[in-house]
């Protein structure tokens, strides 16, 4: 036991000094931390939501309600290509919402019938014989759209909450119909529960030209049937100049109109008709391209209208050649582009400032607006800043007393010496965790805290094992130098075991967790697990050089 | 007092343990069953967690809580049952809210909530009573930004499809029974919220619907079975079978009368709480592990012994350790009850309660029950020797 091999010395005083300097962001005040590069910063415990206040949703998707809608749209189609195949049927009905049974009233026609489901989708499903025809999606298109449905929202969703970038919310998919959505230091959920709900609206106005050519951005008169929009530059210009600013105008509640900020803020403005041209109903489809190398290849939005939106925008385009049109998105102008020609193809493209990614992002909106699925709350955990405050209170001062009795307990009961050394071993040990949930991105949470400081407490035990039965093997008349080296010994299993009983149930605790929950079998099994290196390989490094160095004939235990 | 080490505990005890086993298990006996009696007649405390429901925590704006000001103000709601409690200090309280059914009285309320919030106009009304449906009205013609606003005063998203046509000024939403009792756990916190925010100030919602409870308590069932076998069985490959079940029935001492003390004290059963129990679970088995393996190493030292002597030897010799490790961890444990807050009390409580229990478990009721499962140090020392002869 005392001949400890010199590289593991060496590798136990390296994993110490890197786990100290992993662990140490965490400890340092805030204005030495800005000091440092963005890559140690990084290295660093996230506060769970109970500590530094936020929002947990749990949101359910109603899948059923997408598939029902989905089936009420293939009996449209179905009943539409009957009658074009001149099938007559008894009966054409959703059933319990899986399928469309269709009765037929000549099984002669089933081939025909036939012919009619596969013209409307080649991959529906047809079972039952004679007159009655059991038409569905397949299982795998229907997983594929559930997908669809969960990734779309979590999209959308992402966008309606973190507009402007800055609040990093978590938002994962659950399960098959469920999505996390975690929001650090939010106050009003009301507020949150709205933008949930909004939509991107899309709308083409033609531009006031009689009042742009006044050159007045925010004119303080306007004919009743103009108003001021914001440009979207502007925006990001204000964006960049004043951020509380702009915070004031995306949370101001209730919202403000487009010609509210305009004339509170003073952002680049334009002033258009209020009369719609086409709106984003009349929108088939949206998506993101780019423009052909001539003209720069910047990313662009490609966009195609429906029978009448198409001939609206002919109409409005072969109209108003020369002037400008404005694409209005949600409260923002993204460019007002001047009519060329008559555009009557059905379709068009946005151009403007766009990175790929946002071209992407817009014209996803565009495509879905709205949320695909309706979306309940099905958990709620909100906790105020302050009280997350109080809570990071009480934890820190748990923890700090807690070690404070735990190394009291072996300084009394061991003496300054071996208590000295149990409580080294507990301190690195914490390094340890706190390096470990440093590294790997984990929250700390209040009941991780008391995770913490059951650690504490736990990581001595090993130690008085060791001790207890390096006091039995003195009784036993063993010399200093052997007690200490067959206690170490003897309770090693003893070490390994209680570590690994209770590392079980930590882990069972993790695959059980819920929230908070998680954060407390995070720390506490991480503990236990760097506590199997303390005990061992640490604390028998500590005795080895004890001995080596004081040649003791006596132990102070 | 710190320059030299105090044995706590003297080094050789001779206590006969095994001999007051049956006072031990009479005793324990009597404990569990009253805390099985416990939980299933008075039940436990379920937090939302499991039960579903709403828990408010609230800090008077000014002065001192009142409670029975709380009481009138929340007793009037008709959102069911409301208990209120001082949580922390005497100025904040914790606001729970029983589970809300998707009953009419629930759409009543959304009415209540979205005339206060979103306008006088507005109406709220139940459908058909086999179905959820939900019907609202407008004020007048608003375009659907508005009325995705003015809907979302009651926590409810709307799809593009769900809002009213042209000329209309109302909309039904279709929902099933199940998916009106999820939302009207978001309606009640509205009315609730609107009810008292005047004079408190809110600093923390929960709400959990009744599927997810449902799922927790499921799920914690399972968890709780999953540690149980899982350490019974690391015991019983590490030892005999009749270490494993021994250790099993100390465990289920152990978590039966941590549930008791939950009866008992009328405390809150959570997921904090459940995770209380599984680290009690995890870590009482500590002490059985160390006294079962010098059993086993006493066993084919001294062949002489009679099992109760040897178990008696076994206790008596890591007597010192059992003890000194459930001390470590109860002065830890000990420092969160005394200031972890609020939020962590049951929490301690169960586990310092847990550090104790697991204790006693360890020492009197794991090796009672080997003499009663007849382990026989013949036929271990066989085994053990027939091993050796292998290698």
């Amino acid at each position: 036991m005392l001949n400890l091999p010199r590289w593991q010395t060496i590798a136990i005083i390296v994993v110490t000094v890197l786990a100290g300097l992993l662990a140490l962001p965490n400890l340092l005040p805030a204005s030495v931390d800005a000091m440092l590069p963005a890559w140690y910063q990084a290295s660093r415990i996230n506060l769970g939501l109970d500590l530094r206040g936020g929002a947990h949703f749990l949101l359910e998707a109603d899948l059923r309600g997408v598939m029902n809608e989905r089936l009420t749209n293939l009996s449209d189609s179905l009943r539409g290509e009957m009658r074009k195949q001149q099938v007559t049927y008894k009966s054409l009905d959703i059933d319990n919402g899986k399928s469309v049974t269709i009765v037929l009233r000549d099984e002669g026609q089933r081939s025909k019938a036939l012919d009619g489901v596969r013209a409307v989708d080649p991959a529906l499903v047809v079972t039952g014989s004679g007159d009655t025809m059991n038409v569905a999606y397949p299982d795998v298109e229907l997983t594929r759209k559930r997908k669809e449905v969960i990734d779309q929202s979590i999209e959308i969703l992402r966008r309606r909450v973190d507009e402007t970038g800055t609040i990093e919310p978590t938002i994962v998919r659950q399960g098959d119909d469920r999505i996390l959505l975690q929001i650090p230091g939010i106050k009003d959920t009301t507020e949150l529960k709205r933008k949930i709900n909004q939509t991107a609206k899309l709308t083409f106005h033609l531009v006031d030209e009689n009042v742009a050519a006044t050159g007045q951005n925010v004119p303080s008169a306007l004919p009743p049937t103009t108003f001021l929009v914001p440009t979207r530059e502007g925006m990001q210009a204000l964006r960049a100049a004043d951020p509380k600013k702009f915070d004031e105008i995306t949370t101001a509640n209730p919202r403000l109109t487009p010609e509210q900020i305009c004339r509170r803020y003073q952002p680049p403005c334009l002033p258009v008709f209020k009369r719609v041209v086409v709106g984003g109903e009349d929108l088939d489809d949206a998506k993101s391209t780019f423009e052909n190398q001539q003209q720069g290849g910047r990313p662009i939005i490609s966009f195609t209208f429906n029978g009448p939106g198409g001939r609206a925008f002919c109409a409005a385009t072969r109209a108003n050649i020369g002037k400008r049109l404005a694409i209005q998105l949600d409260s923002e102008i993204i460019s007002a582009p001047v009519v060329q020609s008559a555009i009557c193809g059905g379709s068009g493209i946005i151009t403007g400032q766009f990175t790929t990614q946002q071209t992407q992002e817009q014209s996803l909106l565009l495509r879905s607006g709205a949320l695909p699925a309706t979306l309940t709350i099905i958990e709620e955990r909100t906790v105020g800043a302050d009280l997350g405050a109080d809570a990071i209170h009480a934890g820190t001062v748990a923890a700090l007393v807690g070690t404070a009795f735990v190394i009291l307990f072996m300084l009394i009961s061991y003496g300054p010496l071996f208590g000295g050394f149990a409580s080294l071993a507990m301190m690195v040990n914490m390094l340890l965790v706190f390096a470990g949930m440093s590294v790997l991105g984990a929250s700390l949470t209040l009941p991780g805290i008391a995770g913490l400081v059951l650690t504490v407490g736990m990581s001595v035990d090993s130690n008085v094992l060791i001790y207890e039965r390096v006091r039995e093997e003195k009784a036993n008349g063993r010399s200093a130098f052997s007690a200490l080296a067959t206690g170490y010994e003897k309770a090693l299993t003893a070490v390994i075991d209680s570590n690994l009983t209770a590392l079980i149930a930590g882990v069972l605790l993790f695959g059980f967790g819920a929230g908070p929950i998680r954060g407390f079998a995070t720390s506490l099994s991480l503990g236990l697990l760097t506590h199997l290196f303390t005990a061992t390989i640490f604390t028998r490094m500590i005795l080895a050089t004890w001995v080596r160095w004081r040649r003791p004939t006596e132990l102070p235990i | 007092m710190l320059w030299r080490a105090h044995h706590l505990i003297s080094g050789k005890t001779t206590f006969d343990f095994l001999g007051k086993r049956k006072i031990a298990l009479i005793a324990s006996t009597v404990i569990n069953v009253l805390s099985i009696v416990g939980v299933f007649t008075l039940g436990l405390n379920f937090g939302i967690d499991f039960e579903g429901g709403i828990a408010i925590q609230v800090r008077a704006k000014q002065g001192d809580i009142h409670l029975e000001n709380l009481r009138t103000i929340t007793s009037g709601l008709g959102v069911g049952e409301v208990s209120l409690q001082e949580f922390g200090d005497n100025k904040s309280a914790l606001i729970r809210v029983q589970r809300q059914e998707g009953n009419d009285q629930c759409v009543a309320h959304a009415d209540h909530v979205m005339k206060k919030r979103a306008g006088d106009g507005w109406k709220v009304e139940p459908g058909a009573a086999t179905t959820g449906d939900v019907t609202f009205t407008s004020p007048a013609s608003l375009d659907s930004a508005a009325w995705r606003d003015a809907v979302s005063t009651v926590g409810l998203t709307l799809q593009d499809r769900q809002l009213p046509r042209a000329n209309s000024n109302s909309v039904k939403i279709d929902m099933s029974h199940e998916q009106r009792a999820e939302w009207c756990q978001q309606v009640a916190i509205k009315l609730v919220e609107d009810a008292i925010g005047g004079q408190y100030e809110l600093r923390g919602t929960e709400s959990v619907g009744p599927k997810i409870g449902e799922e927790l308590m499921h799920s914690g069932v399972i968890a709780v079975l999953a540690t149980l076998g899982a350490i019974c069985l690391y015991v019983w490959l590490r030892f005999e079978w009749q270490f494993g079940v021994a250790a099993l029935v100390a465990l289920l001492h152990d978590v039966i009368s941590t549930m008791g003390l939950f009866v008992l004290l009328h405390l809150d059963f959570s997921l904090t709480a459940l995770a209380a129990v599984l680290t009690i679970a995890g870590y009482s088995i500590n002490d059985t592990v160390v006294i079962f393996d010098r059993v086993r190493e006493n066993m084919r030292r001294y062949r002489k012994m009679s099992l109760i002597e040897l178990l008696n030897f076994s206790v008596n010799e890591t007597l010192s350790r059992t003890l000194m490790t459930s001390g470590t961890v109860f002065v830890a444990v000990l420092a969160l009850v005394l200031f972890g807050g609020p939020v962590l009390y049951s929490f301690s409580i169960a586990m310092l309660w847990g550090v104790v229990v697991g204790t006693y478990s360890s020492i009197w009721i794991a090796s009672a029950m080997l003499v009663y499962l007849k382990l026989r140090p013949e036929q271990f020392r066989a085994k053990a020797e027939d091993a050796k002869a292998k290698a």
